[in-house]
């Protein structure tokens, strides 16, 4: 009677909890949010259907840094990403590179690479920047340069994941990560503003 | 019943001990439940939990925690609050030491879910002083175990 009771009180304490989580998490912001269940990497956001294609290669831009760039860093499409040391990144910046920002965003907005955007892959609206993301009009096969905060971080490694989910091959891991860039003394922004 | 045994189970030292270990849980999940993504980040670097159930067990967790603790500081269903507590510090105490078997060195995300810059060796050295905490509130619960068992049916009891 008595552990009948005890197990009764504590599966009342589950359960309590399993509500108190859902409305903390209903009435929480973007950032402190989180989906009850997390989508697999390498299954495209919107849909929940397997990786898409990898697909064909777009002709590449005849000449300018960016011509260099994109010459330099061919896709990849049958891995979700490729490392990149300090000074390619480097290159791919000056080249106009699009750089995306992994970490989260109380992170980012206290500092990133110049011109980098904002995709936290631990926060809510992941899939929803993703899918922004996916739907712009840009070169699948153009490089996207992907990074965290460096050391054991894997959160690029995450996110290049994702966008492999979705048909960009070509992105590549900064692994040195933001640290690393601002150590160096090149362009770094802060705000939400890339 | 000797002079020690009455000690350990005197309702002076269950009533303090109930209260330290509630405080310690309620302290411990404010952290959490203040920044899941956070803790989803902690719980995936453990790489016990299958991915897609890392954000439920982020979201999840740290409440069972909070109620679990605000039972035990305010005396209510001491004997499922405890339990509840013991069953946590054994899924804490076989996550670190899995990790510290395979060598992965992780931030506990105990009381603090913001990565900290921290070498290999710190952090494994970290992870068994975590053990060993955890043995020790493990400990903690025991004792209400015990005195619980010593005074079975008292009318304080609320559940």
């Amino acid at each position: 009677m008595r552990r009948r009771r005890t197990v009764a009180s504590a599966a009342l304490i589950f359960a309590a909890a399993a509500a108190c989580a859902a409305i903390a998490n209903a009435l929480a912001c973007p950032e402190r949010r989180l989906d009850w269940v997390r989508s697999a990497p390498g299954r495209s956001p919107a849909t929940g259907l397997p990786a898409a294609p990898p697909r064909v290669p777009a002709a590449l831009p005849a000449e300018g840094p960016a011509a260099r760039t994109a010459a330099q860093f061919l896709p990849h499409p049958d891995k979700a990403w490729l490392p990149i040391s300090p000074v390619e990144a480097h290159a791919l910046f000056l080249g106009g590179g699009l750089f995306l920002d992994a970490r989260r965003s109380a992170e980012y907005r206290a500092g990133h690479i110049a011109g980098a955007r904002s995709i936290p892959v631990w926060e809510a609206d992941l899939d929803a920047r993703l899918l922004e993301l996916a739907n712009q009009a840009r070169d699948p096969s153009a490089p996207i340069v992907a990074y965290c905060s460096g050391g054991d971080c894997e959160d690029s490694h995450m996110l290049a994941e994702r966008l492999w989910g979705i048909g960009l091959n070509n992105v590549l891991v900064y692994a040195a990560g933001f640290p690393d860039w601002q150590r160096r003394g090149w362009p770094v922004r802060a705000g939400i503003a890339p | 019943m000797n002079a020690v045994s009455r000690w350990l189970n005197h309702p002076w030292l269950t009533v303090r001990v109930q209260i330290a270990l509630g405080a310690i849980f309620v302290a411990a999940a404010i952290p959490k439940i203040v920044d899941p993504p956070a803790f989803a980040h902690m719980i995936h670097n453990y790489r016990i939990l299958p991915e897609w159930s890392i954000n439920a067990a982020a979201l999840w967790m740290p409440w069972v925690e909070l109620l679990a603790g605000l039972a035990l500081v305010l005396g209510i269903a001491r004997r499922a609050a405890a339990s509840v507590a013991g069953l946590l510090l054994l899924a804490f105490i076989g996550a670190i030491s899995l990790n510290l078997a395979r060598e992965n060195p992780v931030q506990c995300g105990c009381f603090d879910v913001h990565a900290a810059e921290k070498s290999r060796g710190e952090r494994l050295d970290e992870m068994r002083w975590v053990v060993a905490r955890d043995a020790a509130l493990l400990l903690l619960v025991g004792q209400l175990f015990a005195a619980d068992r010593g005074r079975a049916k008292a009318p304080e009891e609320i559940l």
